[in-house]
């Protein structure tokens, strides 16, 4: 547990641009976790705090997260063991999401704010991420925690929405709008390899008996 | 056809049917759920002092759930044990069965992958809850008309 969280430390922090995402769920439970669903975008390591975040203007007709406050004097609690030692979590190669509120920079682990669930995008780096196509996957996770509205709290659910989430990268990827990333470290295409399009109109293929 | 323990259960009364012999010569007998947790005291009575396993399996969409017992006698001495069968078949809507925990202890982990599993509820089992599967999981996976989520699994991945 202890060794799982300083990977994540060590694997979130390093990066440029930085793709978690803390959303409040609505979630119901046996003990009663209600609450609504908002979102903070997290922006980067403190380098780039100086820059002022671009006001992007909203597309219409895509969910626009909503925002919440950032949280100061986070800590790591109840990790221990006598808290079951366990989280709810759903984790798969390109998304993590966890029932509980992590910081951005210092990576704190706090489960006492289970009524939120942090997501954290490709901390591998196996696509290409923009802001925009970003921004496109926290709008679609904003819009599955508001339909599972309702819904148990559980990793059943939990799990549930990383695999609507990774479908709907692989959708993407098949659409064009994001990339492999070629430098990546453990480069294996594990979303399908890429592949010619026959069916492009503009690529004719060269007869090779000319 | 019957067997021996089909003929002394007719002599003494207890209702049951007889599905005949298995490939192995194991003589098989159907029971009713609201008989089964006396007719497994009176087995136990009767000798038959081992539980060799308990699985249960689904007997067809729409239709009924099984949960088989295969009992037989541990002695010294004996080259053939005796060994019976016994399926008690439950509706699907209502599958609840009792528990013979109290008779045969070994049949605890089993009853709970066969609740696991299928979804037989065993009255008076003392802890009965998933053993496979996540706890939180939802559904019965060996069902025969059980869907799995459109999960993102590893070999999705290429």
């Amino acid at each position: 547990m202890a060794s799982s969280l300083s990977s994540l430390a060590s694997m979130v922090v390093w990066k440029p641009m930085h793709k978690s995402e803390n959303m409040i769920s609505k979630k119901r439970n046996n003990n009663n976790f209600v609450v609504f669903a908002q979102q903070e975008v997290q922006e980067s390591t403190s380098l780039q705090q100086e820059e002022e975040k671009e006001a992007a203007k909203p597309v219409k007709g895509v969910t626009q997260p909503r925002p919440v406050e950032p949280q100061v004097n986070v800590e790591s609690k109840n990790m221990g063991r006598q808290y079951g030692g366990q989280w709810l979590s759903s984790t798969t190669r390109h998304v993590r999401i966890f029932a509980a509120y992590i910081d951005p920079e210092t990576c704190a682990f706090d489960q006492t704010q289970m009524d939120k669930l942090t997501l954290i995008l490709d901390p591998t780096d196996e696509f290409v991420w923009t802001p925009e196509t970003c921004s496109m996957v926290y709008s679609y996770f904003q819009e599955l925690v508001d339909h599972y509205e309702g819904a148990p709290l559980t990793e059943y659910t939990l799990r549930l929405i990383g695999s609507d989430i990774e479908h709907y990268i692989r959708k993407l990827l098949y659409e064009g709008q994001i990339q492999y990333n070629m430098n990546a470290r453990v480069l294996n295409f594990s979303m399908g390899k890429p592949r010619v399009g026959f069916s492009y109109n503009e690529y004719q293929a060269e007869d090779v008996n000319q | 056809m019957q067997g021996n323990l089909s003929a002394w259960l007719v002599k003494h009364g207890l209702i049951h049917r007889s599905l005949g012999f298995d490939y192995q010569g194991i003589e098989t007998l159907q029971i009713k759920p609201g008989d089964w947790h006396s007719i497994a005291v009176i087995l136990y009575v009767y000798g038959y002092n081992y539980l060799r396993s308990q699985c249960a399996y689904d007997v067809a969409p729409g239709g009924l759930l099984a949960s088989v017992y295969h009992l037989t006698r541990i002695e010294y001495g004996v080259d053939q044990p005796e060994e019976v069968c016994i399926k008690v078949f439950a509706p699907r809507r209502d599958p609840r069965i009792p528990s013979v925990f109290w008779v045969w202890k070994s049949v605890d982990f089993q009853e709970r992958e066969s609740y696991d599993m299928l979804g037989i509820y065993y009255d008076n089992h003392p802890r009965l809850k998933r053993i496979l599967m996540p706890e939180s999981w939802i559904g019965w996976p060996l069902r025969k008309d059980y869907i799995a989520p459109n999960f993102y699994e590893i070999q999705d991945a290429h």
